[in-house]
């Protein structure tokens, strides 16, 4: 990559890039965002990036988290947590409408609340996000509190999640109402208070959305339309925004930035991400039941190699089980690239004559995630590890990897776990925590360590936000050391723009912003 | 269905062609012959990929990935750095296998259910010609599609589905010609001297069933090699890392601008296979027996 | 001709129930209790349990069949697994797409191969002749998703001619006809030019020729007329081939038509859309394959007394 390109994009660890400071904007316009796959519903069924996306746009959350990692009032005015963090009470804006003319009140959100919290309701995302939560009170009509179970610091986190953005209860009934798994029938056209109001949905091809001149905020969009356009293969979308086919371009194949950096019509954005990738190990399984073993493998990987080549040095090889951007994150350590430190470990552990594993990985999920497989598998073989991929369709192999222990046949798998809310909480207490073994949670390799159990527990807890921090970053030193997990790297978004596009945010939380976005013609 | 009107109606009395004067006449053709040196080096490269591949088809240098074809690396090297026309020879062999063993499992399976019910007749033939107008509803790719969906992905059940889809033409083509061979001289001859019915069927219809099974098949080893390649391209087939052509071309599409030359060699492989088998095809036909109408 | 058309009709519905068999077992042999695939991994036992009650899966399979059947017949064909839309809106949204791409590679290959066909037929053995027939064979041995894959790079990629991706206008219909139109003008060409040699051959043509009729009249009324039938003849045999095709062109060009619907969802196994994209396509070309062999007919009175 020329050094030139990203002089100062290097150096940023900011959460977000503004595309262009806009001056001079104009109203109208249809911009249209090419990415690699659909969304599959925009309701409180959504569990997935491309939803999340979308709804961003036309659902709002009660409190967001700014690009660079502030967490500000959205749908609320004000928020405030008891001293024993046990009880939230939250003040919302008011004069605030849906997109139907109803009025988003108090009750709309209780009403909210409650549908994703109910277990009959069964909402993908219920337990890891509102689990904590008790009961909703309705104080007045524009004053609300949440009562919770156990102290539950992240709570407000939480609450800028996407999948929790709020939509309108009349048009959720005159939709046909929301059913798992995919929040049919409503969950094809959402009704919220966003900048923008959902128009048109052709399944696998486009989704439409179009300005809502009744928008509360101060600030106003501008565009009459926004575009997501589904097209799978990375090469044709590239091929797309060069023709003016599209005008912005999502996860652009990181080996072509280079060759995109050159064409002045265009420009390659590089926002980091708060998605980490590693390979988890099965530690109640052989081989990698021996730390040795798991460490082995980290010291055996050219993460290095990996980043600079397949992933065209894109991303930042991992020194901490969450990436930086994260509320709670801190430099711990790496496993660098040592041969022979990984030969010498599998002899003491006893493997001196090699290993045959079987890896599963997805394919198509995260950048390059195939290609990188193999080239683990390739650099692994130095090591006298002999490695069988096996790749499994998503959904298939969520659930083959989501077993229960008893069942679990897997060795080790690829997976990448995006810490959205923005605190370390998200992205440890459900990877890490004994009681998240999968399928409670997402702890797929089965670790356990009383002493992270107990400093995770405690941070949820902590309302002092430095003995916070201090406790997250002992817990991932343990972590590290422990190496339940091939640490590899944190993602970026690669996003290719065209010029006269304006005031696009590309958010860590991997969501394209276009609420207040601009076409300069 | 339409496809009938591509078989032989014609009754016709097979000429006993010697195997000298065959190729007497396929040696004239030079399509064919151009077809058959094509084909020489596809088979040489297959049968000794290891000796010929100038690299470990499946050892990555990440440094060195996607550079164009050079001296080093003929052909260049793919997005993992691996020797691009070291896969493309691996490649080679594994197209023979898949070709020859779909093509076996076609006319093992095809040619009997062919044969019975052309010589029988009656019921055998109304129910296995149901079947068979059936399995002929689905265009190929979508056949192979629903056996993979079945079978899951992989070498071995690409290599069944292809297989399978092939049967239906097998079945037809030879019933279509003992259709016209039982009512024959030399069988109703065999017939009066008491030969029984497996005799007749194996002894003397089959072996006048052999030309056009011959041409039939290599034509469909070409077919099956384009189907094994779509069906690695579309993600179902064969997987990665192995060097299968069509899959080759899978991962390569991604890199159609940053490295072309990823792309087109093993499509160009593909390509050429299929020709040869054409062009032998066609040529053995000719050197067959001119009026077959395949 | 109306008995004959009658009964080809009928028979091709014992085809057709032989094709709603072969979907109705594909989803049964595989591995796995029908309902959970039906339902999907993240369905609930309760959603699992409504699947088995509506496929009747406690009951025997001849009543199992019928259900279907009757489903079938009503177009419920489900939901897809993967984002809950009915299967036949899903289907009725995407085979517009898929035909217009169809019709325009006929279209395609028409244009080509038939005066390819006849360029090499008139000028028979010159080098036109040998080059036709060398693309020809070039064509039918070429895959077809690598020539779409060509195509893009060099009028796309290099030239900036054409657009790679989408299917909003006729320009973005060009490359993805031409793609899936190649192979079935190869195989006119070369049909179209061996009817024209024989027809040439033929008295009446001579006469025409000796009685000093200019050339391209000949061709134009004589010949040509009595070429097309071999045309149609592969018009109808290229369907399947065609839709075989469009599965492979439509993933190429990423254009949203059944064939792509297909692949998405044997990739996702997403059961619900196979068998009803499958079971689309097989029934479509069923018919189709009725309007060829009655076109035949039309075409060529004697068909009808075979």
């Amino acid at each position: 990559m020329h050094k030139r390109v990203f002089p100062i994009l290097l150096a940023l660890s900011v959460a977000a890039i503004m595309v262009l400071p806009s001056f001079a904007q104009q109203t109208g316009g249809t911009l249209i965002i090419g990415r690699g796959a659909d969304s599959v519903t925009l309701s409180f069924y959504a569990s997935a990036a491309p939803d999340a996306e979308v709804m961003g746009h036309v659902v709002e959350t009660l409190f967001r988290l700014t690009p660079d990692g502030k967490i500000e009032p959205l749908l609320a005015e004000s928020q405030r947590l008891s001293a024993d963090a046990k009880t939230m009470t939250i003040r919302l804006r008011r004069g605030i409408r849906f997109h139907d003319g109803t009025a988003f009140d108090a009750a709309a959100l209780k009403w909210n609340l409650d549908f994703f919290r109910n277990p009959a309701n069964a909402v993908p995302f219920r337990a890891i996000l509102l689990g904590e939560l008790s009961d909703v009170t309705v104080v007045d009509s524009n004053t609300v509190q949440l009562s919770l179970a156990r102290p539950f610091v992240p709570l407000l986190s939480h609450l800028t999640h996407n999948f929790l953005g709020i939509h309108s209860p009349a048009a959720v009934e005159r939709g046909g109402g929301m059913r798992p798994p995919t929040g049919e029938p409503y969950g094809r056209a959402p009704v919220g208070t966003g900048p923008f109001k959902f128009k048109e949905w052709v399944r696998g091809d486009r989704i439409v959305l179009e300005r809502n001149p009744d928008y509360w905020g101060s600030e106003k969009p501008r565009l009459d339309q926004i575009v997501f356009r589904t097209i799978p293969d990375s090469g044709a979308r590239v091929l797309a925004l060069e023709a003016g086919q599209i005008h912005v371009a999502r996860a652009i194949p990181p080996r072509e930035t280079s060759r995109l950096a050159v064409n002045r019509a265009l420009r390659v954005d590089r926002a980091p991400s708060v998605r980490t990738i590693f390979f988890g190990f099965n530690v109640t399984k052989k081989p990698f039941d021996d730390v040795r073993v798991r460490q082995a493998v980290n010291y055996a990987v050219n993460k290095r190699a990996i980043a600079q080549t397949i992933l065209g040095g894109a991303v930042r090889v991992s020194d901490a089980p969450i990436s930086p951007g994260v509320w709670g994150y801190a430099q711990t350590m790496t496993y660098p690239y040592d041969l022979q430190k990984a030969k010498q470990l599998l002899a003491e552990a006893g493997y001196s004559s090699g290993i045959s594993v079987t890896i599963h990985h997805p394919t198509g999920r995260y950048l390059e995630d195939a290609p990188i497989a193999a080239a683990i598998q390739a650099q692994l073989r130095e090591a006298g590890i002999n490695m069988r991929l096996a790749t499994l369709e998503w959904a298939t192999y969520l659930a083959f990897t989501g077993r229960p222990v008893d069942q679990n046949e897997v060795q080790a798998y690829m997976l990448g776990w995006g810490t959205v809310t923005g605190d370390a909480d998200y992205g440890l207490f459900s990877l890490f925590h004994s009681s998240q073994w999968t399928p409670a949670g997402f702890n797929r390799g089965f670790y356990k360590n009383p002493q992270v159990d107990a400093l995770l527990e405690q941070a949820r807890g902590e309302t002092d936000a430095t003995k916070r921090a201090a406790m997250y970053k002992q817990a991932m030193d343990i972590i590290m050391k422990d190496a339940p997990w091939l640490f590899l790297h944190s993602e970026s978004q690669l996003t290719g723009v065209r010029r006269e596009v304006q005031g696009l945010i590309v958010h860590v939380t991997e969501r394209m912003m276009a609420h207040f976005a601009s076409l300069n013609r | 269905m339409a496809t009938d009107s591509a078989l032989p109606s014609v009754p016709r009395v097979v000429p006993r062609t010697g195997g000298v004067a065959v190729w007497r006449r396929l040696r004239r053709n030079r399509g064919a012959l151009l077809g058959m040196m094509v084909l020489a080096v596809f088979a040489l490269s297959g049968l000794f990929a290891s000796w010929l591949a100038p690299y470990d088809p499946y050892r990555s240098d990440l440094e060195g990935s996607l550079a164009p074809p050079s001296g080093m690396h003929w052909l260049g090297t793919d997005e993992l750095g691996r020797d691009i026309l070291s896969r493309i020879i691996y490649g080679a062999r594994l197209s023979m296998v898949i070709g020859s063993i779909s093509v076996s499992i076609g006319v093992v399976l095809g040619v009997p259910i062919g044969l019975f019910a052309g010589y029988f007749g009656g019921r055998v033939d109304l129910y296995s010609q149901r079947v068979i107008d059936v399995l002929l509803g689905f265009p190929s790719i979508i056949l192979a599609i629903v056996l993979v969906t079945v079978l899951g992905v992989g070498l071995v059940n690409v290599m069944i589905a292809v297989g399978i889809v092939s049967v239906p033409t097998y079945a037809r083509l030879i019933r279509g010609q003992v259709l016209s061979l039982k009512i024959q001289e030399f069988v109703e001859a065999a017939r009066a001297l008491g030969a029984g019915s497996g005799r007749i069927v194996f002894r003397h219809i089959f072996p006048n069933t052999l030309a056009v099974l011959i041409v039939q098949t290599t034509l469909q080893v070409a077919s099956a090699i384009l189907s094994a390649a779509a069906l690695g391209f579309l993600g179902l087939g064969v997987q990665q890392p192995t060097a299968e052509w069509g899959a080759m071309l899978s991962t390569a599409r991604q890199f159609i601008q940053l490295a072309p030359h990823t792309l087109i060699f093993p499509g160009l492989a593909i390509m050429l296979t299929v020709m040869g088998f054409n062009l032998l095809g066609d040529g053995l036909r000719d050197a067959l027996d001119p009026r077959m109408k395949l | 001709m109306l008995p004959y058309l009658a009964k080809r009709i009928m028979l091709a519905f014992p085809v057709l129930l032989g094709v709603s068999v072969v979907v109705f077992v594909m989803i049964r042999l595989i591995p796995g209790d029908p309902a959970e695939l039906m339902a999907g991994q993240a369905a609930t036992e309760e959603v699992v349990r409504g699947i088995r009650e509506s496929l009747g899966l406690d009951r025997p399979v001849i009543v199992q069949y019928a259900v279907f059947l009757r489903n079938t017949l009503r177009a419920d064909l489900g939901k897809s697994l993967f984002n809950g839309a009915p299967v036949t809106e899903e289907l009725a949204q995407r085979l517009p797409r898929t035909a217009r791409l169809a019709l325009a590679s006929i279209v395609v290959a028409i244009l080509i191969g038939v005066p390819a066909g006849i360029l090499s037929a008139t000028r028979h053995l010159s080098w036109v002749d040998s080059a036709v027939m060398v693309l020809a064979l070039a064509g039918v041995s070429m895959p077809i998703f690598w020539l779409g894959l060509n195509l893009i790079l060099v009028f796309a990629v290099r030239l900036h001619w054409l657009p790679a991706i989408g299917h909003e206008t006729w320009k973005h219909l060009i490359l993805p006809s031409f793609t899936l139109g190649a192979a079935s003008a190869a195989i006119i060409a070369r049909m179209t030019r061996s009817a024209m040699l024989e027809v040439l051959r033929q008295d009446y043509v001579r006469t025409a020729r000796a009685k000093g009729v200019a050339e391209q009249t000949v061709i134009g009324r004589h010949a040509l007329r009595n070429a097309l039938i071999p045309v149609v003849t592969v018009v109808g045999l290229q369907l399947g081939t065609l839709l075989s095709g469009a599965v492979l062109t439509e993933s190429v060009f990423a254009w949203p038509g059944v064939g792509r619907l297909l692949v998405d969802a044997v990739l996702a196994r997403d059961y619900p859309i196979i068998q009803g994209t499958v079971l689309l396509i097989a029934t479509t070309f069923v018919l189709l394959n009725v309007v060829v062999d009655m076109a035949y007919a039309v075409l060529d009175p004697r068909i009808r007394y075979e």
